[in-house]
């Protein structure tokens, strides 16, 4: 079994005409299927969160068979993942995507339950901290995205759950939790 | 006999034909008697032979084949009824609707893949790896012994040989024999290009693209356009495994 890293490739990752987008419905099918889940698992294993269509991404080449996908094929592949709430461009010309291994709402939960985990009811963070302070060390929050942090804070905040506000600084923000 | 006139030497003739007959039936009644006595003596064997090696029969794939063939031989068929003699005195029958329930889900597991045609060796590898109890005990002749029972249910089952290769097809697509010489080609690298079909076959390039087009339509077909050459290669999954292609290329 071929091996990204300790990331473990499906045998069809081996088999040439995979990097070749298939004519025949039914079989394309197939094939977007199998890559929607390996891009997928990838990045959620990985922590990926952007894939930029004209950069090196690992998974859109395969040296051992000397096989790539173009970039019609990972636009079909990604936009698979668009079109079922795991993706999203963000961009219209379709070269960035956002990938969303949980969804917005997942990630709110993971907020929630790690604010309750740490007894942060009532308590000020500030982006940054969720993303990369002591507290959310050892948590899926650690190091993630900061769009997909905005928003989903902004989804919990749509909720009542907490409020955003300009911090002292004027890059960050900071976050009151009233759970 | 001289032919003597009146009505003496007809009946005669008549006392005759039946004292020849009376003998005849006699002596077929004699020979079926000795064949019926025969086919009883060993029957009883064939059932002593079978209670005796019951366990080989069940455990041992070589074993099972021979006995199969042995069966075959005399006409007789231990998997016919599952309610039979045979079926309660082996419990072979159990044993084959089994791998056959095994094999249909195989085949539709991997029908996406493959468009439903799957090499036999492949088949019983998976088959293998999911009955991980008993692991060396299928044989590819069981595999086959028990699709060819699956026929009964009329659901398109059926072993093409291929070449070499012995294929299990479960859709019901009808392969004609410019595809079956495709398969066979492909068997070497797992794939062909139209180039080669045309010089290795000596067809014309619109034969080989038609059958190579019908051959997509089925699924059974991938292309891959990835070479650096830059010819078209059609892939064919049924001969070559995934798992297998690994480095086929390299």
């Amino acid at each position: 079994m071929q091996k990204l890293g300790d990331f473990k490739l499906p045998a069809f990752f081996n088999y040439p005409p995979y990097f070749t987008l298939q004519p025949v419905r039914d079989t394309r099918e197939k094939q977007v299927q199998l890559w929607r889940e390996l891009i997928l698992d990838y990045c959620r294993t990985q922590k990926v969160f952007v894939i930029a269509l004209e950069e090196e991404f690992p998974l859109f080449s395969n040296p051992v068979i000397e096989r790539s996908l173009n970039n019609e094929a990972r636009e079909t592949f990604l936009s698979a993942l668009v079109s079922e709430g795991r993706a999203e461009w963000l961009d219209k010309g379709h070269r960035k995507c956002l990938i969303l291994w949980h969804r917005i709402q997942d990630w709110a939960d993971l907020i929630l339950s790690f604010v309750k985990d740490n007894g942060l009811e009532d308590n000020v963070m500030t982006v940054e901290e969720i993303r990369s302070g002591i507290e959310s060390r050892g948590t899926e929050l650690h190091g993630m995205d900061r769009t997909i942090l905005m928003r989903a804070l902004k989804l919990l905040e749509h909720k009542g759950k907490l409020a955003i506000f300009k911090g002292t600084s004027a890059d960050d923000e900071g976050v009151k939790f009233s759970v | 006999m001289r032919r003597r006139p009146g009505i003496g030497g007809l009946q005669t003739a008549a006392a005759a034909r039946d004292q020849y007959r009376l003998l005849g039936e006699n002596v077929a009644k004699l020979r079926t008697d000795l064949m019926k006595e025969q086919l009883a003596t060993f029957r009883s064997q064939l059932e002593d032979f079978a209670r005796k090696h019951k366990n080989d029969i069940r455990k041992n794939p070589t074993f099972r084949s021979q006995f199969h063939e042995m069966c075959a031989k005399v006409g007789v068929d231990p998997l016919a009824s599952n309610k039979g003699f045979w079926a309660e005195l082996l419990g072979i029958g159990d044993f084959y609707y089994e791998l056959g329930v095994q094999i249909v889900e195989i085949c539709l597991a991997t029908r996406p893949h493959n468009g439903g045609l799957i090499n036999l060796l492949e088949l019983c590898n998976l088959l293998r790896r999911q009955r991980k109890s008993d692991r060396e005990a299928v044989s590819e002749d069981d595999c086959l012994r028990a699709i060819s029972k699956l026929k009964v249910l009329g659901s398109g089952f059926e072993v093409i040989s291929v070449g070499k290769k012995k294929l299990v097809r479960s859709v019901p697509t009808e392969l004609n024999k410019d595809h079956n010489q495709i398969l066979e080609l492909a068997q070497a690298q797992g794939f062909v290009t139209v180039d080669e079909v045309e010089r290795r076959l000596s067809w014309t390039s619109g034969r080989a693209i038609d059958a190579l087009d019908i051959l997509l339509e089925e699924g059974l077909a991938m292309i891959d356009d990835g070479h650096r050459d830059g010819k078209r290669r059609y892939w064919f999954p049924c001969v070559s495994s995934i798992s297998s292609s690994i480095g086929a290329d390299s």
